[in-house]
C-alpha cells in the first residue's frame, strides 16, 4: 500500500467534495463573466455599440480593449496575442468584449444587444493557403545528420509521400475557468485552472498594469489540462481579472463548453512531406522530412511544439542520414497550443507511417522492419541532433512484448481471418516510442519548493507543480514522506500558490515529478541537515552516550544509522527543535543539469533522458461502414522504478486512449469561413468506455531503474500517448488487407470512419 | 382541478418545497443549475450541458412495480426541475454517510478509490452516480453491462480501465446500503407527495408549467392553451434552453401521465405508449424484436434513454431520429388524440418535413401500434455513427423485405435516416429489387442506384460521398 497510495484527493473526488474553480465561491457571491468573441475569421471592426447591452438590468460592466489598464497582451514571449481585439479580428473566437453580469443568463441577454459592424477581410484558413501567401511565423528550422542528398542517390529504394495529421481538442472535462477576487491597494487574487500559475500571475499583472507582487495565483486542481491550460488558462484568468478589477467584485468566468471549443487552440495540425531511402532488407539509409505546422494566429508555444516534432521525427530508429526541416505557418484560426506529446506525436506519425509503407513495399512484416532499425545500444545510437541514446530499453521491451503479445502467432491468425472474411478485415501493428524528457526550452527546467514542518510534526509541502489529475501531488507527497521518514498521513500538499513558491515553470513536458520532486527533496535534505544535530543530542540524552554518526529518518522516528534500537520520535524532535530555535521550514530548488541545445546548429543535448514503450494493437474494420473496433492491445512501457505503479498505470492507459481518440474518432472540421463545425461533444467524439479494447494488457517494464531522476523513476505523462499509433497503423493494415496488401492505401490521421471507408472503396475499385 | 402549485421532491432525506412565484428559478431551470445554486451540492458538475458527458449525472428514485424503489441515472443538465415532482433526487453528496467526524464511503465510492479510478476527478461524481444506479439494479457486471451503464459518462483521464475494474469489483458482491435501510420511510414520503398531486401547475412570472397526471387533463390544458409546448423526457427541448437560452413561456409536461407509458400486446401486434422510455423499448426489443436491437443498443446513453421517450423521438421528426426508420419498416400506426377525439395515422404520413410532424395544435401523440411481423418478412436495422455509443447517426437504415416461397421479393421498405431532410425511403432501390431474389449480385447492382434516391449533405459528421457510399453498402447486410 505504501508503494501504491491512492490519489491524494481520491476521497474528495468520489464524495464530490473536491473543489474546482467554479465551485470556489457560492452562487450569488460572484459576478459572472462572459467573453464576446468574433464570429469572423478575419474582419475589420468598423464600429460597435455597447450602450443597449449596458442598460440590461444586472449587467455591471462591459469592457472593450480601451478599458484595459495595463497592456493589451496575453502572450508572455512573442507579444503577438491581444487580450481584446483592437480594430481587427483575426480568427473566429477572438475575444472582443467582456461582460460582467449577475447571472449567465443576463450576460447572454446583454451579448445579444451588442451591435458590431464588420468589414470582412480575406482569411487564410489552411496551411496550403498560408504557403501560397508565404505567411510564415518564423523562418524554417533544421536538424541534420549525415548527407541525405547523397544517401538518397545511393539507396536502392526510395519512396516519397505526404501525411496529414489533424487537430485535436483537449476536451478536459472542466472547461477553462478562473475566479478573480480584488483586494485592497489594487491586489488581485486569481483562482485559476492553469498549468502555469506564474504565467497566469504575470499575464494578469500585465493586463492590469500591476507589479507582480500584487497578484497571487492559486491553483488547487484542474479538471484536466493535457496542455490546454499551459498558456490558454492564462487568457480566461486575464479576462476575469479585468472584469473583477473594473467592478471591484469577485468574478467567475467559466467557459461554456461550446465557447471553450470555439475559442481555444488545439493540437497543431501538420502536413508533412517525406522521402525515405532503404535497402532490400528494410534498413533505412536516409530520411528527409518537411514538417509543416498550422500555428493559428499567434506564436503561443508553436516554436517549441515544432522543435519537439523535429526531435521526434526519427522516433526509435537510427538513421544515418537525416534532414528534418520544420516550418510554421500562420492562419486565421485560434492559436494552436500545447497538447500532450507537444508536437512529438505529429513528428513521429510521419516516420511510423513511412515504416509501415516500407514494409508493405518490401512485402515484409512491419514489426520486423521496425526492429531492424531500432537505435543500437553501443553503436548506431546517435540522434540527428547529436545526443546519444543512453539506457536504451527498446530491445528489452521488444522481447517482452513479442512474447506476451504473441505477435508472430497473431500475425498468422490475422492473415487467416482476412483470407476467409470479406466484410470485416483485421489488422495488427506493433509500434515503439522513444520520447525525450525535459523542456526543450532549457531554462524552464527548474523548480522550487517550500516545505513547512509544524510543531505537531505535520508537514505542509508547497511546490511549483500543479495537479491536473496526473497524480503529481500524490507522488510529491510520497517523496516528501519517504525522504523525511514520516507516515504519508503527516504530509499534505498545499494548493499551488505563487506567493509560496515563485517563478514556477509550467507543469508540462511530463517533467512535473522530476523537477518538483527534486526541489522538494532538496528542501527536505536541508531540514534533515538542520534537525540532525538536535536529533543527535536527543539520542545521546536517551542513551546517556556521546555518540557521533549519521541520522536516519524513518517511520516517524529518528535514530543513529548504526544503532537503530534507540529512537526518538519525529514529533518530539520537532518540538525540541522549535525550543532550540531551529528553523522548521526550508525552500528547495532544482535545475536539471547538462541540457542545452543550439537552435542554429540544430545540435545539442536537449533531453535529460528518454522514455521507451511499445504497443501491439489488433483491430477489426467493417468494410461496409469504415468503423473500426480495437480488439486487443498489449503495452509494455518503461517508467523506471515507479513511485506509484497504479498512478503510472493510469497515465499509460489514459494517454493511450486519448491518443487513440486522436488517431480515430476525434475529427476537427471547419466551415468555409473558418468556423469550427465540431464545437460540442455532440459532434466531437472523444473515446467512450465502449471504445476501449476488450483485451487490454498493460505492463510497466520491471527492474528498469532510471539513474537520472528522483527515486530512479521516469516521467510518464506524455510518452504513452504515442503508443496509440499501434491502433492507427493496425487500421491501416486492415484497410490494406482489402487490396491484399498489394497497394499503399490512402491514409491520414485521424483514421475516422470516413477516411477508412473512402480508402477501402478506392482499393475495392469503387472510389 | 388544479390541486397544487408547490413543487415537492425528496432531497437529502427531506421533502423540499419550491414555490416558483417568488423564486429566481423557473420550473424549467435544470436540476443541474438548481443544484449548483445550493451551497452544499456542488459535487454535481457541468461538462457540456447537452447530455453528452455525464458529469452531471444524478439518480432519481421512484416507486417501482415490485414495491421497491427503482433508481435511474439521468443527466441533470437535461432535466427540468419541475419534472422531478414526487421523486427522490439523489446526488453525489448523498452516497457517503457521516458518523461524527468520520466519513463512511458507499461501496461504490470505496471501489473507485481502491481501484484508482479517479484522476482529475471531474468526471468522478457522475461516474459514481451511474455506478450507484447500476449497483442498485442488481445487474451482472459483465463488460457489456458496464459499457451500457457508463457509455454516457466521458472520462478524459483514465482510459476507463480502472473504472471498469471498480465496477467489476463492486458488483461482484453487493451488500445492503443505507438506501435500503431507509427505503420504507422514503417510499412513505413519496406516497405522501403523490397523494397531493393530482394535477400540478407551477407558475413563475416568466413561465407556466403544467404537470398533469391524466391524459384528459393534458388534452384540456393543450386545448385551452394553444401555445403551450409539450415536453416529455425534455432531452430535446432542454438543449434549446441550455444552448440558445430560449425559455418556453408555457410548458405541458406529460411525463407524469401513467397511461402514456408501457408496452402491451394488443390484437395482432403491440401497442407502445408515447410516454414509454427508450430504455424500456430497448429492453422490450431485446426480448421481442431482436432485429431492432442493433440500433436501439446504441441509442444515446443510459441516462438519456432513461429520460427520452418514444413520443419525443417521433414528434421531433428529425431526419436522424433513430426510431423513425423503424416505424417505416415495421408499418407502425400512430394514435393521435386531440380535443375532437382520436385518429390513426400511418407512420409515413406522420412526418411532414424537417422537424415537422402532422399534429394539430390541440393534439398529442398517444402511442403507436406495431403490427406483428410474419415470418416471411426480414427486418434489419443499423445505425452508423462515428463513435459507436452516444452518437447521432451519420446514416441509419431500417429495412423490411417480404419474400414468397421462391425467395422473390414481393414487398420492400428501405427507410434511411441522415440522407435527406426527413427520413426517406430509397424508392429507386426498392423498385429495382422488387420481383428479384436477394443475391450478392442484385444487391450490388441495387447499390448503384442510391445516388438516384439521395443527395445527402456534408456536415460536421461526414461528407456527401461518405454518406452515399455507406448508404449503398448497408444494403449488403441483407445478403450477409
Ligand atoms: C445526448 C443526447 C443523445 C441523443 N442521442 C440520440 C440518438 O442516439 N438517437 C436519436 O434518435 N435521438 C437522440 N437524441 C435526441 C432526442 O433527445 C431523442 O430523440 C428523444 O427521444 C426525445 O425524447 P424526449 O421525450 O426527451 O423529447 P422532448 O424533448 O420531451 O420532446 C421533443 C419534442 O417532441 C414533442 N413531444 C414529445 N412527446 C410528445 C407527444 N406525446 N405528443 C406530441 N408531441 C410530443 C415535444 O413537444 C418536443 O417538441 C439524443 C439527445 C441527446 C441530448
Ligand atoms: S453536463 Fe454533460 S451531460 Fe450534463
Ligand atoms: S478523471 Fe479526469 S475526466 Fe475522468
Amino acid at each position: 500500500m505504501t508503494n501504491n497510495p491512492h490519489h491524494e484527493s481520491a476521497i474528495q473526488h468520489v464524495t464530490g467534495e473536491a473543489v474546482y474553480v467554479a465551485d470556489m465561491l457560492p452562487t450569488g457571491q460572484t459576478l459572472r463573466g462572459r467573453v464576446v468573441y468574433s464570429p469572423h475569421a478575419h474582419a475589420r471592426i468598423v464600429s460597435y455599440d455597447l450602450s443597449e447591452a449596458l442598460k440590461v438590468e444586472g449587467v455591471h460592466d462591459i469592457l472593450d480593449c480601451k478599458r484595459i489598464p495595463g497592456d493589451n497582451q496575453l502572450s508572455v514571449v512573442n507579444l503577438d496575442e491581444l487580450c481584446l481585439a483592437d480594430g481587427v479580428v483575426h480568427c473566429v473566437g477572438q475575444a472582443m468584449f467582456l461582460i460582467a453580469a449577475e447571472t449567465d443568463e443576463i450576460a447572454f441577454e446583454a451579448e445579444k444587444l451588442i451591435r458590431v459592424e464588420y468589414e470582412l477581410l480575406d482569411p487564410i484558413l489552411t496551411i496550403d493557403e498560408a504557403m501560397a501567401r508565404g505567411n510564415r511565423l518564423e523562418p524554417p528550422r533544421r536538424i541534420e545528420i549525415g548527407n541525405v542528398d547523397d544517401a538518397l542517390k545511393r539507396c536502392k529504394h526510395v519512396l516519397s509521400g505526404e501525411l496529414k495529421t489533424g487537430a485535436q481538442e483537449h476536451w478536459y472535462l472542466e472547461t477553462q475557468a478562473a475566479v478573480c477576487v480584488p483586494g485592497e491597494d489594487g491586489e488581485m487574487t486569481v483562482y485559476a485552472s492553469s498549468q502555469s500559475p506564474t504565467e497566469t500571475q504575470m499575464v494578469v499583472a500585465g493586463v492590469l498594469g500591476l507589479p507582480a507582487h500584487k497578484v497571487v495565483c492559486e491553483v488547487r486542481r484542474m479538471g484536466g489540462g493535457f496542455g490546454g491550460k499551459e498558456t490558454q488558462g492564462n487568457h480566461v484568468a486575464a479576462w476575469a481579472a479585468l472584469l473583477a478589477n473594473a467592478t471591484r467584485k469577485p468574478v467567475l468566468l467559466s467557459l461554456f463548453r461550446d465557447d471553450d471549443q470555439k475559442i481555444t487552440g488545439k493540437r497543431h495540425p501538420f502536413q508533412s512531406i517525406y522521402t525515405i531511402g532503404f535497402d532490400d532488407e528494410g534498413r533505412i539509409e536516409a530520411y528527409m522530412v518537411d514538417l509543416h505546422a498550422d500555428v493559428g494566429i499567434a506564436a503561443d508555444l508553436s516554436m517549441a511544439v515544432l522543435e519537439r516534432a523535429m526531435f521526434h521525427a526519427e522516433n526509435a530508429y537510427y538513421i544515418p542520414n537525416v534532414r528534418i526541416t520544420g516550418h510554421t505557418w500562420k492562419t486565421n484560426l485560434p492559436s494552436n497550443t500545447a497538447f500532450r506529446g507537444f508536437g512529438g506525436p505529429q513528428g513521429m506519425a510521419v516516420i511510423e507511417n513511412a515504416m509501415d509503407r516500407v514494409a508493405r513495399y518490401l512485402k515484409m512484416d512491419a514489426a520486423q522492419v521496425r526492429f531492424k532499425n531500432f537505435y543500437g545500444i553501443e553503436t548506431r545510437n546517435e540522434t540527428p541532433y547529436g545526443q546519444m541514446v543512453e539506457n536504451n530499453r527498446l530491445f528489452t521491451i521488444w522481447e517482452r512484448i513479442i512474447a506476451s503479445g504473441n505477435y508472430f502467432e497473431r500475425r498468422k491468425e490475422v492473415e487467416n481471418y482476412n483470407r476467409s472474411h470479406t466484410l470485416y478485415k483485421r489488422g495488427l501493428a506493433l509500434t515503439p516510442v522513444k520520447f525525450g524528457i525535459s523542456f526543450t526550452t532549457s531554462f524552464l527546467n527548474q523548480a522550487g519548493a517550500l516545505v513547512l514542518i509544524y510543531r505537531d510534526g505535520t508537514v505542509l509541502v508547497n511546490h511549483g507543480g500543479t495537479e491536473m489529475g496526473q497524480g503529481l501531488h500524490t507522488k510529491i507527497r510520497q517523496i516528501a514522506a519517504l525522504e523525511l521518514g514520516v507516515p504519508l498521513e503527516w504530509v499534505r500538499i498545499n494548493a499551488t500558490n505563487t506567493s509560496k513558491v515563485p517563478n514556477t515553470s509550467p507543469t508540462a513536458a511530463s517533467s512535473g515529478t522530476d523537477l518538483n520532486g527534486m526541489a522538494v527533496k532538496n528542501a527536505v535534505d536541508k531540514l534533515k541537515e538542520r534537525l540532525s544535530p538536535c536529533a543527535k543530542m536527543m539520542l545521546n540524552e536517551v542513551c546517556g552516550s556521546q555518540t557521533e554518526g549519521d541520522i536516519t529518518f524513518k517511520d516517524g522516528q529518528v535514530f543513529f544509522t548504526h544503532e537503530p534500537t534507540h529512537r526518538v520520535g519525529f514529533v518530539e524532535l520537532v518540538k525540541r527543535a522549535y525550543i532550540e530555535r531551529i528553523s522548521l521550514h526550508a525552500t528547495g530548488y532544482y535545475s536539471t543539469p547538462g541540457i542545452q541545445f543550439d537552435k542554429d546548429r540544430g545540435k545539442g543535448t536537449p533531453f535529460h533522458y528518454f522514455a521507451f514503450g511499445m504497443a501491439i494493437a489488433e483491430v477489426e474494420v467493417d468494410t461496409l461502414t469504415g468503423r473500426s473496433k480495437t480488439l486487443r492491445v498489449d503495452i509494455v512501457h518503461d517508467v523506471g522504478d515507479s513511485i506509484n505503479p497504479q498512478i503510472d498505470m493510469g497515465q499509460v492507459t489514459g494517454a493511450f486512449i486519448q491518443g487513440m481518440g486522436w488517431c480515430t474518432t476525434e475529427t476537427i472540421k471547419r466551415g468555409s469561413s473558418g468556423e469550427l463545425l465540431n464545437h460540442s461533444p455532440d459532434t466531437y467524439k472523444i473515446p467512450g468506455i465502449g471504445d476501449t479494447p476488450e483485451i487490454f494488457n498493460v505492463e510497466l517494464l520491471p527492474l528498469a531503474p532510471n539513474p537520472k531522476a528522483i527515486r530512479k523513476s521516469k516521467a510518464v505523462g506524455e510518452p504513452p500517448f504515442m503508443l496509440s499509433f499501434a491502433v492507427w497503423l493496425a487500421i491501416k493494415d486492415a484497410i490494406s488487407a482489402v487490396g491484399n496488401h498489394e497497394q499503399e492505401p490512402d491514409f491520414q490521421l485521424p483514421a475516422n470512419c470516413e477516411v477508412v471507408l473512402l480508402s477501402m472503396e478506392k482499393l475495392k475499385g469503387n472510389g | 382541478m388544479i390541486n397544487g402549485t408547490t413543487l415537492r421532491f425528496l432531497q437529502d432525506g427531506r421533502v423540499v418545497e419550491i414555490d416558483f412565484a417568488g423564486s429566481a428559478m423557473r420550473p424549467s431551470t435544470t436540476v443541474l443549475n438548481y443544484l449548483r445554486s445550493l451551497p452544499h451540492h456542488r459535487g454535481t458538475k457541468e461538462g457540456c450541458a447537452e447530455g453528452d458527458c455525464g458529469a452531471c449525472t444524478v439518480v432519481l428514485g421512484e416507486p417501482g412495480e415490485n414495491g421497491r424503489i427503482r433508481y435511474k441515472a439521468v443527466d441533470s443538465c437535461m432535466l427540468f426541475l419541475a419534472s422531478i415532482h414526487g421523486k427522490q433526487l439523489i446526488t453525489i453528496e448523498n452516497l457517503a454517510q457521516r458518523k461524527g467526524s468520520e466519513t463512511i464511503l458507499h461501496p461504490v465510492q470505496r471501489a473507485l478509490v481502491v481501484e484508482h479510478a479517479s484522476q482529475c476527478g471531474f468526471c468522478t461524481p457522475g461516474i459514481a452516480m451511474s455506478l450507484f444506479a447500476f449497483y442498485k439494479s442488481g445487474m451482472e457486471p459483465t463488460r457489456e453491462n458496464i459499457v451500457d451503464t457508463l457509455s454516457g459518462n466521458l472520462c478524459r483521464c483514465t482510459g476507463y480501465q480502472s473504472i471498469i475494474r471498480a465496477a467489476q469489483e463492486l458488483c461482484s458482491h453487493r451488500e445492503p446500503d443505507h438506501f435500503d435501510a431507509n427505503e420504507s420511510h422514503t417510499l412513505e414520503l413519496l406516497r405522501q407527495i403523490d397523494s397531493q398531486s393530482e394535477s400540478m401547475q407551477f407558475v413563475h412570472p416568466g413561465q407556466t408549467y403544467f404537470l398533469p397526471k391524466s391524459l384528459e387533463q393534458a388534452l384540456r390544458i393543450k386545448f385551452e392553451n394553444p401555445g403551450v409546448h409539450v415536453v416529455n423526457g425534455s432531452t430535446d427541448v432542454a438543449i434549446r434552453q441550455n444552448k440558445r437560452h430560449e425559455y418556453l413561456p408555457a410548458i405541458l409536461d406529460i411525463s407524469a401521465i401513467g397511461r402514456l407509458k408501457g408496452i402491451s400486446r394488443e390484437g395482432k401486434g403491440h401497442y407502445v405508449g408515447a410516454g414509454t422510455s427508450i430504455e424500456a423499448l430497448k429492453e422490450f426489443a431485446a426480448s421481442s424484436f431482436p432485429a431492432l436491437s442493433p440500433a436501439l443498443g446504441v441509442f444515446a446513453s443510459k441516462q438519456i434513454r432513461n429520460m427520452a421517450t418514444i413520443g419525443g423521438n417521433l414528434c421531433t421528426a428529425s431526419p436522424i431520429g433513430d426510431l423513425i426508420p423503424m416505424m417505416f419498416a415495421l408499418g407502425a400506426k400512430f394514435e393521435v388524440i386531440g380535443a375532437n377525439g382520436k385518429r390513426w395515422v400511418e407512420a409515413e404520413d406522420f412526418f411532414e418535413g424537417y422537424r415537422r410532424n402532422c399534429l394539430k395544435s390541440d393534439e398529442l401523440l398517444k402511442g403507436i401500434f406495431i403490427p406483428e411481423i410474419d415470418e416471411n418478412v426480414l427486418i434489419f436495422s443499423e445505425k452508423v455513427s462515428n463513435r459507436r455509443d452516444l452518437d447521432i447517426a451519420t446514416v441509419s437504415l431500417c429495412g423490411a423485405i417480404r419474400r414468397d416461397g421462391q425467395g422473390v421479393i414481393t414487398d420492400i421498405i428501405l427507410a434511411y435516416g441522415g440522407m435527406a431532410a426527413t427520413v426517406k425511403r430509397a424508392g429507386h432501390v426498392e423498385q429495382f429489387l422488387l420481383g428479384k431474389k436477394l443475391t450478392v449480385q442484385t444487391v450490388d447492382e441495387a447499390r448503384q442506384l442510391i445516388a438516384r434516391d439521395f443527395n445527402p449533405i456534408s456536415d460536421a459528421r461526414a461528407g456527401n460521398d461518405y454518406r452515399l457510399a455507406v448508404a449503398g453498402n448497408l444494403l449488403m447486410r441483407m445478403v450477409e
